[in-house]
């Protein structure tokens, strides 16, 4: 007995640095697997207050930009409320290209409501004004975006509703997910986080796909799961699909900067220019979406999401 | 007595460093691929003879303390244990001819300028490597991981350079 005394006497240091390394690799672990809870984050009661703090300061050194930003949206909110005249116009049965499964290659003809008249696509209404997908206006208290894995801290928490799992836009398209939530901070993933994945879809035609962000250029992401068959044009328009019932449908992620062809792969490599300038972002949106409960409920009793899914 | 006087003195170098770094430091970007990792000045310049159970301790609450605000999990302490782990291997190597005096602290005044900058490279490199891969956690952007870590290596280093310069003692034996 004396001698184990002993022993791990002589080997304390070693000791102590191996169970101190195995805590922060768990800790690193659990925080980096994306949907598990995390207690030491920025949301955390005291990080918060003092990164509250040093926004205050820094905020003066940017308040130009940052009224910019606020004029820029304001410009586009007041945009909406006066429509052009051609919003009531109704789209007819409109010629849509032959889809892919068509051998005879001629032109079919659609209702408008599956395929929407692509003049019309442009005056679409703001998703955000979706009744079921309220707004709760939140600061970026903290931001990064040179890492691997990159998180924003905002200065709305569970007092003002905002509950883990939600997701967040900017002005410019979509801006990540929320993470950890206490009573007045919240911890949102970013998009840039190597774990994120949006479902999105190309908003010509629809197609269904991926967004995932490779941890390298903060300014493009990934698109994936796009069939090879799939014609793309660079500068198509991405936007959320609506699938995960995260984000509300048609909120726009970014643009089609360039796509290749891998020989290994069914699906094309697509680059994708991101709408948020994550570099100075200021104020975001929380979406809150009301019928997401119910919706799990049923997909978790069809069995499609056996291990409960998505985060509480 | 000497304990408690070393343990303020720490604390109030830790609040210090980690004030210096969360509220100044962390928001500086160098050409997007450097950062300073200033706080790392706490556990280069403790006393020599500090035990090495109390160093592991401090790098952890250090680390810890930076994974908060970096919202990192254990990122930041994982790599700061294995900078105070290996920091006595460093020291050990860089032992002078006649061993270390009693008085002897890490000041790039009294040891050299040749046994300071091998010291804080090593240290640097070290922590870096660890902290860059990890936080990787693959060989995707080797490149630019590699470029990440030099970068932050110069930085880092010609901080902890200046806070030496500036804030410790030219002559022997007053601190």
């Amino acid at each position: 007995m004396r001698n184990l005394f002993l022993f791990l006497f002589r080997f304390r240091g070693a000791l102590v640095f191996g169970l101190l390394e195995i805590i922060s690799l768990y800790l690193f672990i659990t925080n980096n697997s994306y949907q598990r809870a995390a207690f030491f984050n920025s949301a955390n009661a005291y990080a918060g207050v003092v990164l509250a703090k040093r926004t205050q300061v820094t905020d003066y050194f940017h308040l130009n930009e940052l009224n910019q930003q606020l004029v820029a949206e304001n410009a586009a909110l007041r945009q909406q409320l006066y429509p052009p005249d051609t919003v009531r116009r109704e789209a007819d049965s409109v010629a849509v290209p032959p889809a892919r499964t068509d051998s005879v290659r001629r032109v079919r003809y659609r209702r408008p409501a599956a395929r929407p008249d692509t003049l019309l696509l442009g005056q679409q209404r703001l998703p955000a004004r979706n009744p079921s997908y309220p707004l709760i206006p939140a600061r970026v208290i903290n931001n990064m975006l040179r890492n691997v894995d990159n998180y924003l801290t905002l200065n709305v928490g569970s007092r003002n509703g905002v509950h883990a799992g939600q997701g967040v836009v900017g002005a410019g398209g979509v801006v990540g997910r929320v993470k950890v939530v206490t009573e007045h901070y919240a911890t949102v993933t970013s998009l840039l986080h190597s774990k994120t994945s949006v479902a999105s879809k190309i908003k010509r035609d629809g197609t269904f796909g991926t967004i995932r962000w490779l941890g390298d250029d903060p300014t493009h992401a990934l698109l994936d799961n796009v069939l090879r068959e799939t014609k793309l044009l660079p500068g198509d328009t991405i936007v959320t699909s609506g699938y995960n019932a995260v984000f509300p449908e048609g909120i726009f992620i970014g643009t089609v900067d360039s796509f290749v062809k891998e020989p290994d792969k069914n699906f094309w490599t697509v680059r994708v220019r991101l709408g948020v300038n994550f570099s100075n972002l200021t104020y975001v949106y929380v979406v809150t979406s009301r019928p997401k409960a119910e919706r799990d409920t049923v997909e978790a009793r069809t069995g499609l999401r056996p291990e409960g899914g998505a985060p509480r | 007595m000497s304990g408690l006087r070393f343990l303020v003195v720490q604390l109030l170098r830790f609040v210090l460093y980690a004030g210096v770094h969360v509220l100044l430091i962390s928001r500086l970007v160098l050409f997007d691929l450097g950062w300073c990792f200033l706080y790392l000045g706490f556990l280069v310049f403790l006393p020599l003879a500090t035990p090495m159970v109390v160093q592991l301790l401090l790098a952890f609450s250090m680390g810890l303390t930076m994974d908060i605000f970096y919202d990192t999990g254990g990122l930041h302490a994982a790599a700061a244990v294995l900078l105070g782990f290996v920091r006595p291997w460093v020291l050990r190597l860089l032992t002078p001819r006649d061993g270390y005096d009693s008085a002897d602290t890490v000041n790039v005044h009294q040891m050299g300028w040749q046994w300071f900058s091998v010291y804080l490279t090593l240290l640097v490199l070290l922590h870096h490597a660890a902290f860059f891969l990890l936080e990787l956690g693959s060989f995707r952007h080797l490149g630019l991981t590699l470029g990440k870590l030099l970068a932050s290596a110069l930085f880092t280093g010609l901080a902890l350079l200046i806070v030496q310069l500036l804030f410790y003692p030219v002559r022997r034996g007053r601190n």
